[in-house]
Protein backbone atom coordinates (compact mmCIF):
# COMPACT_ATOMS: atom_id res chain seq x y z
CA UNK A 1 0.00 0.00 0.00
CA UNK A 2 2.93 2.35 0.59
CA UNK A 3 3.50 2.70 -3.17
CA UNK A 4 0.33 4.79 -3.27
CA UNK A 5 1.96 7.46 -1.15
CA UNK A 6 4.43 8.09 -3.98
CA UNK A 7 2.45 7.14 -7.07
CA UNK A 8 -0.75 8.96 -6.26
CA UNK A 9 0.72 12.48 -6.12
CA UNK A 10 2.65 11.80 -9.34
CA UNK A 11 -0.47 10.47 -11.08
CA UNK A 12 -2.34 13.51 -9.80
CA UNK A 13 0.09 15.82 -11.59
CA UNK A 14 -0.58 13.97 -14.83
CA UNK A 15 -4.35 13.95 -14.32
CA UNK A 16 -4.45 17.65 -13.49
CA UNK A 17 -2.48 18.55 -16.61
CA UNK A 18 -4.47 16.45 -19.07
CA UNK A 19 -7.17 18.27 -21.10
CA UNK A 20 -10.03 20.03 -19.27
CA UNK A 21 -7.53 22.48 -17.79
CA UNK A 22 -10.33 25.00 -17.28
CA UNK A 23 -12.21 22.66 -14.98
CA UNK A 24 -9.08 21.35 -13.29
CA UNK A 25 -7.98 24.91 -12.48
CA UNK A 26 -10.96 25.22 -10.16
CA UNK A 27 -10.81 21.85 -8.45
CA UNK A 28 -7.01 21.52 -8.11
CA UNK A 29 -6.84 23.20 -4.71
CA UNK A 30 -9.70 21.15 -3.23
CA UNK A 31 -8.18 18.04 -4.68
CA UNK A 32 -4.87 18.84 -2.95
CA UNK A 33 -6.64 19.43 0.37
CA UNK A 34 -8.46 16.11 0.03
CA UNK A 35 -5.20 14.35 -0.76
CA UNK A 36 -3.48 15.71 2.36
CA UNK A 37 -6.43 14.73 4.56
CA UNK A 38 -6.38 11.27 2.96
CA UNK A 39 -2.69 10.97 3.82
CA UNK A 40 -3.34 11.87 7.48
CA UNK A 41 -6.07 9.25 7.58
CA UNK A 42 -3.98 6.55 5.89
CA UNK A 43 -1.05 7.12 8.23
CA UNK A 44 -3.17 6.98 11.36
CA UNK A 45 -5.39 4.11 10.22
CA UNK A 46 -3.45 1.99 7.71
CA UNK A 47 -5.61 0.29 5.12
CA UNK A 48 -4.12 -2.48 3.07
CA UNK A 49 -4.87 -1.41 -0.49
CA UNK A 50 -3.48 -4.07 -2.78
CA UNK A 51 -1.29 -2.88 -5.60
CA UNK A 52 -1.75 -5.25 -8.54
CA UNK A 53 1.31 -4.13 -10.51
CA UNK A 54 4.54 -2.25 -9.93
CA UNK A 55 5.67 -3.54 -6.55
CA UNK A 56 8.07 -0.96 -5.17
CA UNK A 57 10.49 -1.93 -2.47
CA UNK A 58 9.17 0.26 0.34
CA UNK A 59 8.87 -0.03 4.06
CA UNK A 60 7.60 2.13 6.89
CA UNK A 61 8.33 1.90 10.58
CA UNK A 62 7.11 4.21 13.32
CA UNK A 63 9.68 6.91 12.44
CA UNK A 64 8.59 7.04 8.81
CA UNK A 65 4.96 7.18 9.82
CA UNK A 66 5.55 10.08 12.19
CA UNK A 67 7.28 11.97 9.37
CA UNK A 68 4.52 11.09 6.89
CA UNK A 69 2.03 12.53 9.37
CA UNK A 70 4.05 15.77 9.66
CA UNK A 71 4.23 16.06 5.88
CA UNK A 72 0.48 15.67 5.52
CA UNK A 73 -0.37 18.18 8.27
CA UNK A 74 2.07 20.82 7.03
CA UNK A 75 0.94 20.28 3.44
CA UNK A 76 -2.66 20.85 4.54
CA UNK A 77 -1.89 24.20 6.17
CA UNK A 78 0.37 25.21 3.26
CA UNK A 79 -2.46 24.67 0.81
CA UNK A 80 -4.94 26.60 2.98
CA UNK A 81 -2.58 29.56 3.25
CA UNK A 82 -1.72 29.38 -0.48
CA UNK A 83 -5.42 29.51 -1.33
CA UNK A 84 -5.64 32.73 0.64
CA UNK A 85 -2.34 34.33 -0.41
CA UNK A 86 -2.06 33.40 -4.10
CA UNK A 87 -4.83 35.28 -5.83
CA UNK A 88 -4.36 34.28 -9.47
CA UNK A 89 -5.96 30.99 -10.41
CA UNK A 90 -3.24 30.04 -12.90
CA UNK A 91 -0.47 30.65 -10.38
CA UNK A 92 -2.34 28.63 -7.79
CA UNK A 93 -2.67 25.75 -10.22
CA UNK A 94 1.09 25.76 -10.89
CA UNK A 95 1.74 25.96 -7.16
CA UNK A 96 -0.43 22.93 -6.48
CA UNK A 97 1.34 20.94 -9.20
CA UNK A 98 4.74 21.74 -7.71
CA UNK A 99 3.43 20.82 -4.26
CA UNK A 100 2.38 17.42 -5.60
CA UNK A 101 5.88 16.77 -6.95
CA UNK A 102 7.33 17.87 -3.62
CA UNK A 103 4.90 15.59 -1.79
CA UNK A 104 5.81 12.59 -3.94
CA UNK A 105 9.48 13.26 -3.30
CA UNK A 106 9.13 13.65 0.45
CA UNK A 107 6.93 10.58 0.80
CA UNK A 108 9.53 8.72 -1.23
CA UNK A 109 12.34 9.82 1.07
CA UNK A 110 10.46 8.56 4.09
CA UNK A 111 9.59 5.19 2.59
CA UNK A 112 12.59 3.99 0.56
CA UNK A 113 14.77 1.09 1.59
CA UNK A 114 17.82 1.72 -0.52
CA UNK A 115 20.36 4.44 -0.49
CA UNK A 116 20.29 5.37 -4.19
CA UNK A 117 16.49 5.77 -4.22
CA UNK A 118 16.92 7.96 -1.16
CA UNK A 119 19.19 10.18 -3.24
CA UNK A 120 16.74 10.21 -6.18
CA UNK A 121 13.79 11.27 -4.04
CA UNK A 122 15.86 13.89 -2.21
CA UNK A 123 16.76 15.37 -5.57
CA UNK A 124 13.12 15.33 -6.79
CA UNK A 125 12.01 17.26 -3.72
CA UNK A 126 14.94 19.66 -3.98
CA UNK A 127 14.21 20.50 -7.63
CA UNK A 128 10.57 21.19 -6.83
CA UNK A 129 11.59 23.42 -3.93
CA UNK A 130 14.07 25.47 -6.03
CA UNK A 131 11.16 26.29 -8.30
CA UNK A 132 8.87 27.00 -5.36
CA UNK A 133 11.38 29.40 -3.76
CA UNK A 134 11.63 31.47 -6.94
CA UNK A 135 7.89 31.24 -7.51
CA UNK A 136 7.27 35.00 -7.68
CA UNK A 137 10.43 35.67 -9.70
CA UNK A 138 11.72 38.49 -7.49
CA UNK A 139 15.42 39.20 -7.17
CA UNK A 140 16.00 38.02 -3.62
CA UNK A 141 14.16 34.78 -4.29
CA UNK A 142 16.37 34.06 -7.30
CA UNK A 143 19.47 34.80 -5.25
CA UNK A 144 18.34 32.46 -2.48
CA UNK A 145 17.41 29.76 -4.98
CA UNK A 146 20.81 30.03 -6.67
CA UNK A 147 22.64 29.66 -3.36
CA UNK A 148 20.48 26.66 -2.50
CA UNK A 149 21.15 25.10 -5.92
CA UNK A 150 24.92 25.49 -5.65
CA UNK A 151 25.15 24.06 -2.13
CA UNK A 152 22.70 21.31 -3.01
CA UNK A 153 24.76 20.38 -6.06
CA UNK A 154 27.81 20.04 -3.83
CA UNK A 155 25.73 17.90 -1.49
CA UNK A 156 24.55 15.74 -4.41
CA UNK A 157 28.10 15.16 -5.57
CA UNK A 158 29.23 14.24 -2.06
CA UNK A 159 26.26 11.98 -1.49
CA UNK A 160 26.75 10.12 -4.77
CA UNK A 161 30.48 9.75 -4.20
CA UNK A 162 29.63 8.30 -0.81
CA UNK A 163 27.15 5.89 -2.37
CA UNK A 164 29.70 4.80 -4.99
CA UNK A 165 32.40 4.16 -2.38
CA UNK A 166 29.98 2.27 -0.13
CA UNK A 167 28.98 0.16 -3.15
CA UNK A 168 32.61 -0.75 -3.55
CA UNK A 169 32.41 -2.97 -0.47
CA UNK A 170 28.72 -3.88 -0.39
CA UNK A 171 28.04 -4.33 -4.11
CA UNK A 172 24.43 -3.36 -3.50
CA UNK A 173 22.54 -0.25 -2.48
CA UNK A 174 19.90 -1.77 -0.19
CA UNK A 175 19.98 -0.69 3.47
CA UNK A 176 20.16 -4.27 4.69
CA UNK A 177 22.95 -5.33 2.32
CA UNK A 178 25.05 -2.32 3.25
CA UNK A 179 24.58 -2.97 6.95
CA UNK A 180 25.71 -6.56 6.54
CA UNK A 181 28.73 -5.46 4.50
CA UNK A 182 29.68 -2.80 7.05
CA UNK A 183 29.67 -5.42 9.81
CA UNK A 184 32.36 -7.35 7.93
CA UNK A 185 34.70 -4.41 7.34
CA UNK A 186 33.68 -1.50 9.54
CA UNK A 187 36.82 0.58 9.84
CA UNK A 188 38.63 0.66 6.54
CA UNK A 189 39.62 4.25 5.83
CA UNK A 190 37.73 4.30 2.53
CA UNK A 191 34.47 3.44 4.26
CA UNK A 192 35.00 6.00 6.99
CA UNK A 193 35.59 8.61 4.27
CA UNK A 194 32.49 7.49 2.34
CA UNK A 195 30.26 7.67 5.41
CA UNK A 196 31.73 11.03 6.40
CA UNK A 197 30.99 12.69 3.06
CA UNK A 198 27.52 11.10 2.91
CA UNK A 199 26.66 12.49 6.33
CA UNK A 200 28.15 15.91 5.48
CA UNK A 201 25.89 15.98 2.41
CA UNK A 202 22.87 15.33 4.64
CA UNK A 203 24.04 18.11 6.98
CA UNK A 204 24.09 20.51 4.02
CA UNK A 205 20.58 19.44 3.01
CA UNK A 206 19.35 19.86 6.58
CA UNK A 207 21.06 23.25 7.01
CA UNK A 208 23.10 22.44 10.11
CA UNK A 209 25.46 24.99 11.53
CA UNK A 210 28.71 24.91 9.55
CA UNK A 211 26.70 24.32 6.36
CA UNK A 212 23.74 26.61 6.98
CA UNK A 213 24.56 29.46 4.55
CA UNK A 214 21.63 28.93 2.24
CA UNK A 215 18.94 28.33 4.84
CA UNK A 216 18.08 31.78 6.28
CA UNK A 217 18.13 33.27 2.78
CA UNK A 218 15.90 30.60 1.32
CA UNK A 219 13.40 30.77 4.16
CA UNK A 220 13.17 34.53 4.20
CA UNK A 221 13.13 35.12 0.43
CA UNK A 222 10.59 32.41 -0.40
CA UNK A 223 6.88 33.25 -0.70
CA UNK A 224 5.02 32.82 2.59
CA UNK A 225 3.31 29.45 1.92
CA UNK A 226 6.61 28.06 0.63
CA UNK A 227 8.43 29.15 3.79
CA UNK A 228 5.87 27.21 5.80
CA UNK A 229 6.50 24.11 3.71
CA UNK A 230 10.30 24.49 3.61
CA UNK A 231 10.72 25.14 7.32
CA UNK A 232 8.10 22.65 8.38
CA UNK A 233 8.94 19.60 6.36
CA UNK A 234 11.17 19.93 3.29
CA UNK A 235 14.56 20.45 4.93
CA UNK A 236 13.57 18.26 7.85
CA UNK A 237 12.61 15.36 5.61
CA UNK A 238 15.56 15.69 3.25
CA UNK A 239 18.34 16.30 5.72
CA UNK A 240 17.23 15.30 9.17
CA UNK A 241 14.98 12.36 8.44
CA UNK A 242 17.54 11.15 5.90
CA UNK A 243 20.20 11.31 8.62
CA UNK A 244 18.02 9.51 11.17
CA UNK A 245 17.18 6.79 8.65
CA UNK A 246 20.80 6.29 7.61
CA UNK A 247 22.00 6.21 11.21
CA UNK A 248 19.28 3.87 12.46
CA UNK A 249 18.95 1.48 9.53
CA UNK A 250 22.36 1.47 7.89
CA UNK A 251 25.40 2.70 9.77
CA UNK A 252 24.49 2.17 13.38
CA UNK A 253 26.01 4.21 16.19
CA UNK A 254 29.63 4.06 17.20
CA UNK A 255 31.88 6.30 19.28
CA UNK A 256 33.39 8.92 16.93
CA UNK A 257 30.19 9.28 14.93
CA UNK A 258 28.17 9.91 18.09
CA UNK A 259 30.68 12.51 19.22
CA UNK A 260 30.51 14.22 15.82
CA UNK A 261 26.70 14.33 15.88
CA UNK A 262 26.63 15.65 19.44
CA UNK A 263 29.19 18.33 18.63
CA UNK A 264 27.44 19.50 15.44
CA UNK A 265 24.10 19.44 17.27
CA UNK A 266 25.38 21.50 20.19
CA UNK A 267 27.09 23.96 17.82
CA UNK A 268 23.88 24.41 15.83
CA UNK A 269 21.81 24.90 18.98
CA UNK A 270 24.06 27.58 20.47
CA UNK A 271 25.13 29.48 17.35
CA UNK A 272 21.64 29.30 15.80
CA UNK A 273 20.07 30.69 18.97
CA UNK A 274 22.67 33.46 19.32
CA UNK A 275 22.28 34.42 15.66
CA UNK A 276 18.50 34.49 16.07
CA UNK A 277 18.85 36.98 18.93
CA UNK A 278 20.41 39.55 16.59
CA UNK A 279 17.86 39.47 13.78
CA UNK A 280 15.33 42.16 13.07
CA UNK A 281 13.60 40.43 10.14
CA UNK A 282 10.71 38.26 11.36
CA UNK A 283 11.33 35.36 8.96
CA UNK A 284 15.12 35.41 9.34
CA UNK A 285 14.76 35.10 13.09
CA UNK A 286 12.49 32.11 12.60
CA UNK A 287 15.00 30.61 10.15
CA UNK A 288 17.89 30.85 12.64
CA UNK A 289 15.62 29.49 15.33
CA UNK A 290 14.95 26.59 12.97
CA UNK A 291 18.69 25.84 12.79
CA UNK A 292 18.83 25.90 16.58
CA UNK A 293 15.86 23.55 16.98
CA UNK A 294 17.29 21.15 14.42
CA UNK A 295 20.35 21.04 16.65
CA UNK A 296 18.17 19.54 19.39
CA UNK A 297 17.02 16.82 17.01
CA UNK A 298 20.61 15.98 16.07
CA UNK A 299 21.83 16.02 19.65
CA UNK A 300 19.01 13.64 20.58
CA UNK A 301 19.96 11.38 17.71
CA UNK A 302 23.61 11.56 18.77
CA UNK A 303 22.93 9.74 22.05
CA UNK A 304 22.23 6.62 20.01
CA UNK A 305 19.79 5.26 22.58
CA UNK A 306 16.18 4.36 21.84
CA UNK A 307 15.02 7.14 24.17
CA UNK A 308 17.19 9.71 22.40
CA UNK A 309 15.97 8.70 18.96
CA UNK A 310 12.39 8.79 20.19
CA UNK A 311 13.01 12.30 21.52
CA UNK A 312 14.59 13.33 18.22
CA UNK A 313 11.64 12.12 16.13
CA UNK A 314 9.15 13.62 18.56
CA UNK A 315 10.97 16.95 18.43
CA UNK A 316 11.00 16.74 14.63
CA UNK A 317 7.22 16.38 14.73
CA UNK A 318 6.81 19.21 17.24
CA UNK A 319 9.18 21.44 15.32
CA UNK A 320 7.19 20.92 12.11
CA UNK A 321 4.02 21.97 13.92
CA UNK A 322 5.22 25.02 15.86
CA UNK A 323 7.53 26.38 13.19
CA UNK A 324 4.77 26.14 10.54
CA UNK A 325 2.48 27.98 12.91
CA UNK A 326 5.06 30.75 13.46
CA UNK A 327 5.70 31.13 9.73
CA UNK A 328 1.92 31.42 9.22
CA UNK A 329 1.91 34.18 11.84
CA UNK A 330 4.73 35.96 10.03
CA UNK A 331 2.74 35.65 6.80
CA UNK A 332 -0.31 37.11 8.54
CA UNK A 333 1.67 40.08 9.86
CA UNK A 334 3.37 40.62 6.51
CA UNK A 335 0.09 40.48 4.61
CA UNK A 336 -1.34 43.26 6.80
CA UNK A 337 1.70 45.50 7.34
CA UNK A 338 3.57 44.85 4.11
CA UNK A 339 6.89 44.53 5.95
CA UNK A 340 8.79 41.91 7.93
CA UNK A 341 10.98 44.38 9.82
CA UNK A 342 10.22 43.88 13.49
CA UNK A 343 11.36 47.38 14.44
CA UNK A 344 8.44 48.80 12.49
CA UNK A 345 5.85 46.78 14.41
CA UNK A 346 4.53 47.09 17.92
CA UNK A 347 1.47 46.12 19.87
CA UNK A 348 -0.16 44.12 17.11
CA UNK A 349 -1.81 41.73 19.58
CA UNK A 350 -4.65 44.16 20.24
CA UNK A 351 -5.46 44.38 16.53
CA UNK A 352 -4.68 40.78 15.52
CA UNK A 353 -5.73 38.72 18.56
CA UNK A 354 -5.80 35.28 16.90
CA UNK A 355 -2.35 35.72 15.36
CA UNK A 356 -1.03 37.03 18.66
CA UNK A 357 -2.33 34.15 20.76
CA UNK A 358 -1.28 31.41 18.33
CA UNK A 359 2.21 32.88 18.06
CA UNK A 360 2.60 33.09 21.85
CA UNK A 361 1.63 29.44 22.23
CA UNK A 362 3.92 28.33 19.38
CA UNK A 363 6.84 30.32 20.81
CA UNK A 364 6.34 28.86 24.26
CA UNK A 365 6.18 25.37 22.78
CA UNK A 366 9.45 26.04 20.94
CA UNK A 367 11.08 27.33 24.11
CA UNK A 368 9.90 24.22 25.95
CA UNK A 369 7.38 25.38 28.52
CA UNK A 370 5.10 22.77 30.07
CA UNK A 371 2.52 21.53 29.30
CA UNK A 372 2.99 22.31 25.59
CA UNK A 373 4.21 19.65 23.18
CA UNK A 374 7.71 21.11 22.79
CA UNK A 375 8.38 20.68 26.50
CA UNK A 376 8.03 16.90 26.38
CA UNK A 377 10.32 16.39 23.41
CA UNK A 378 13.03 18.64 24.86
CA UNK A 379 12.67 16.92 28.23
CA UNK A 380 13.08 13.50 26.62
CA UNK A 381 16.16 14.63 24.69
CA UNK A 382 17.79 16.13 27.80
CA UNK A 383 16.95 13.07 29.91
CA UNK A 384 18.39 10.82 27.20
CA UNK A 385 21.59 12.90 27.16
CA UNK A 386 21.88 12.80 30.95
CA UNK A 387 21.19 9.07 31.22
CA UNK A 388 23.74 8.13 28.55
CA UNK A 389 26.42 10.18 30.29
CA UNK A 390 26.75 13.21 28.02
CA UNK A 391 26.10 15.61 30.87
CA UNK A 392 27.97 18.57 29.37
CA UNK A 393 25.73 18.43 26.32
CA UNK A 394 22.65 18.15 28.54
CA UNK A 395 23.68 21.34 30.31
CA UNK A 396 24.32 23.06 26.95
CA UNK A 397 20.84 22.03 25.79
CA UNK A 398 19.22 23.43 28.93
CA UNK A 399 21.16 26.69 28.75
CA UNK A 400 20.33 27.14 25.06
CA UNK A 401 16.68 26.63 25.95
CA UNK A 402 16.94 29.86 27.96
CA UNK A 403 18.36 31.68 24.91
CA UNK A 404 15.46 30.26 22.89
CA UNK A 405 13.02 31.76 25.36
CA UNK A 406 14.96 35.03 25.22
CA UNK A 407 14.74 35.51 21.47
CA UNK A 408 11.14 34.42 21.28
CA UNK A 409 10.20 36.83 24.06
CA UNK A 410 12.08 39.57 22.24
CA UNK A 411 10.06 38.68 19.11
CA UNK A 412 6.82 38.82 21.07
CA UNK A 413 7.71 42.09 22.74
CA UNK A 414 8.68 43.76 19.49
CA UNK A 415 5.78 42.49 17.37
CA UNK A 416 2.76 41.75 19.50
CA UNK A 417 3.07 43.33 22.95
CA UNK A 418 3.34 46.97 23.91
CA UNK A 419 1.62 50.07 22.58
CA UNK A 420 0.42 50.08 19.03
CA UNK A 421 2.03 52.55 16.64
CA UNK A 422 0.02 55.43 15.21
CA UNK A 423 0.31 54.37 11.57
CA UNK A 424 -0.95 50.84 12.25
CA UNK A 425 -4.10 51.84 14.13
CA UNK A 426 -6.51 50.56 11.49
CA UNK A 427 -4.92 47.14 10.94
CA UNK A 428 -7.39 44.27 10.89
CA UNK A 429 -6.94 40.58 11.71
CA UNK A 430 -5.58 38.53 8.80
CA UNK A 431 -8.07 36.51 6.80
CA UNK A 432 -9.44 33.10 7.70
CA UNK A 433 -6.95 31.47 5.31
CA UNK A 434 -4.07 32.36 7.64
CA UNK A 435 -5.74 32.24 11.06
CA UNK A 436 -7.56 28.93 10.66
CA UNK A 437 -4.38 26.90 9.88
CA UNK A 438 -2.57 28.59 12.78
CA UNK A 439 -5.45 27.72 15.10
CA UNK A 440 -5.41 24.11 13.91
CA UNK A 441 -1.66 23.85 14.53
CA UNK A 442 -1.95 25.47 17.95
CA UNK A 443 -4.69 23.02 18.85
CA UNK A 444 -2.34 20.19 17.89
CA UNK A 445 0.43 21.69 20.07
CA UNK A 446 -1.84 21.95 23.11
CA UNK A 447 -3.56 18.61 22.45
CA UNK A 448 -0.31 16.67 22.06
CA UNK A 449 1.19 18.43 25.06
CA UNK A 450 -1.67 17.57 27.38
CA UNK A 451 -2.33 14.09 26.02
CA UNK A 452 1.32 13.01 25.86
CA UNK A 453 1.60 11.59 29.41
CA UNK A 454 -1.36 9.36 28.58
CA UNK A 455 -0.11 8.49 25.11
CA UNK A 456 3.38 7.59 26.32
CA UNK A 457 2.52 3.92 26.83
CA UNK A 458 0.51 3.67 23.64
CA UNK A 459 3.46 4.65 21.44
CA UNK A 460 5.38 1.49 20.82
CA UNK A 461 8.92 2.39 20.01
CA UNK B 1 39.20 -6.21 -3.42
CA UNK B 2 42.17 -7.87 -5.12
CA UNK B 3 45.49 -6.12 -5.69
CA UNK B 4 44.89 -5.85 -9.42
CA UNK B 5 41.50 -4.21 -9.09
CA UNK B 6 42.85 -1.92 -6.38
CA UNK B 7 45.51 -0.71 -8.77
CA UNK B 8 42.88 -0.18 -11.46
CA UNK B 9 40.73 1.72 -9.02
CA UNK B 10 43.65 3.94 -8.03
CA UNK B 11 44.28 4.82 -11.67
CA UNK B 12 40.64 5.73 -12.10
CA UNK B 13 40.66 7.47 -8.77
CA UNK B 14 43.48 9.88 -9.64
CA UNK B 15 41.72 10.97 -12.81
CA UNK B 16 38.36 11.32 -11.03
CA UNK B 17 39.95 13.33 -8.25
CA UNK B 18 41.59 15.67 -10.76
CA UNK B 19 38.30 16.22 -12.57
CA UNK B 20 36.52 16.92 -9.29
CA UNK B 21 39.27 19.31 -8.21
CA UNK B 22 38.99 21.21 -11.50
CA UNK B 23 35.22 21.44 -10.96
CA UNK B 24 35.55 22.78 -7.42
CA UNK B 25 38.26 25.23 -8.47
CA UNK B 26 36.02 26.42 -11.31
CA UNK B 27 33.17 27.00 -8.84
CA UNK B 28 35.34 28.90 -6.38
CA UNK B 29 37.47 30.96 -8.75
CA UNK B 30 34.82 32.60 -10.89
CA UNK B 31 32.20 35.27 -10.33
CA UNK B 32 30.32 34.33 -13.48
CA UNK B 33 27.17 32.37 -12.67
CA UNK B 34 27.22 30.27 -15.84
CA UNK B 35 30.87 29.32 -15.27
CA UNK B 36 30.02 28.31 -11.72
CA UNK B 37 27.35 26.00 -13.12
CA UNK B 38 29.92 24.54 -15.54
CA UNK B 39 32.07 23.83 -12.49
CA UNK B 40 29.15 22.00 -10.89
CA UNK B 41 28.73 20.00 -14.08
CA UNK B 42 32.39 18.97 -14.03
CA UNK B 43 32.10 17.89 -10.40
CA UNK B 44 29.01 15.84 -11.12
CA UNK B 45 30.67 14.27 -14.17
CA UNK B 46 33.56 13.17 -11.95
CA UNK B 47 31.06 11.48 -9.66
CA UNK B 48 29.39 9.78 -12.62
CA UNK B 49 32.77 8.41 -13.67
CA UNK B 50 33.34 7.17 -10.13
CA UNK B 51 30.07 5.20 -10.22
CA UNK B 52 31.02 3.68 -13.58
CA UNK B 53 34.45 2.73 -12.25
CA UNK B 54 32.96 1.13 -9.16
CA UNK B 55 30.54 -0.86 -11.33
CA UNK B 56 33.41 -2.08 -13.49
CA UNK B 57 35.51 -3.18 -10.53
CA UNK B 58 32.74 -4.85 -8.51
CA UNK B 59 31.25 -6.49 -11.66
CA UNK B 60 27.85 -4.93 -10.95
CA UNK B 61 27.66 -3.30 -14.37
CA UNK B 62 23.88 -3.57 -14.79
CA UNK B 63 23.10 -1.88 -11.48
CA UNK B 64 25.58 0.95 -11.98
CA UNK B 65 24.40 1.53 -15.54
CA UNK B 66 20.86 1.97 -14.25
CA UNK B 67 22.17 4.33 -11.56
CA UNK B 68 24.19 6.39 -14.03
CA UNK B 69 21.29 6.80 -16.42
CA UNK B 70 18.98 7.85 -13.59
CA UNK B 71 21.63 10.26 -12.39
CA UNK B 72 22.09 11.82 -15.83
CA UNK B 73 18.36 12.47 -16.06
CA UNK B 74 18.30 14.07 -12.60
CA UNK B 75 21.33 16.18 -13.43
CA UNK B 76 19.71 17.50 -16.61
CA UNK B 77 16.60 18.51 -14.67
CA UNK B 78 18.63 20.24 -11.96
CA UNK B 79 20.70 22.10 -14.55
CA UNK B 80 17.59 23.20 -16.42
CA UNK B 81 16.15 24.69 -13.26
CA UNK B 82 19.52 26.25 -12.39
CA UNK B 83 19.83 27.89 -15.81
CA UNK B 84 16.27 29.15 -15.41
CA UNK B 85 17.25 30.76 -12.12
CA UNK B 86 20.36 32.31 -13.71
CA UNK B 87 18.21 33.75 -16.52
CA UNK B 88 15.89 35.16 -13.86
CA UNK B 89 18.82 36.80 -12.09
CA UNK B 90 20.00 38.24 -15.42
CA UNK B 91 16.57 39.71 -16.12
CA UNK B 92 16.81 41.61 -12.81
CA UNK B 93 20.43 42.74 -12.71
CA UNK B 94 21.28 42.65 -16.42
CA UNK B 95 24.57 40.92 -15.68
CA UNK B 96 25.84 37.45 -14.84
CA UNK B 97 28.15 38.62 -12.07
CA UNK B 98 27.73 37.00 -8.67
CA UNK B 99 28.87 40.26 -7.04
CA UNK B 100 25.63 41.91 -8.19
CA UNK B 101 23.48 39.62 -6.05
CA UNK B 102 24.48 40.34 -2.49
CA UNK B 103 21.24 41.45 -0.91
CA UNK B 104 20.92 38.50 1.43
CA UNK B 105 23.67 37.96 3.91
CA UNK B 106 23.66 34.21 4.42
Amino acid sequence: MYSWFILFPLLSVIILNLPFRGMMNKIAIWYALALSIAQVYLVLFPVNIVMPFLQLNLNADIISRAVLLCIAIVLFVTILSAKYLIKKEDKLFNFVNLLFICLAGMNGVTLVTDIFSLYVFIEITAVASYTLISFYKDKDAFEAAFKYIMLSAMASAMMLAGIALIMLISGDTGFFAIREALKVSPHSSLIVFAIAIFICALFIKGGLMPFHGWLPDAYSAAPAPVSVLLAGVVTKTLGIYGLIRIMVSVIGFDGPLKQALLFIGALSIVVGALAALGQSDFKRMLAYSSISQVGYIIIGLGTGTALGIFGAVFHLFNHAIFKSSLFLNSAAVESRLGTRDMDKMNGLASKMPVTGITSVISCLSAAGLPPLAGFWSKLIIIVALWVSGYRVYAVVAIMASVITLAYFLSLQRRVFFGRIKEDSMNIKEAGIGLTLPAVILTAIIIGVGIAFPFLRDAIKF
Amino acid sequence: MSAESLQLFCTFGIFIFMLAAIGVYCMLATYNLIRALIGVELLLKAVTLLIVAVGYITKHNALTQAMVITFIVIEVVVMTVAIGVVLGIRSHTNSLDARDIRNLKG
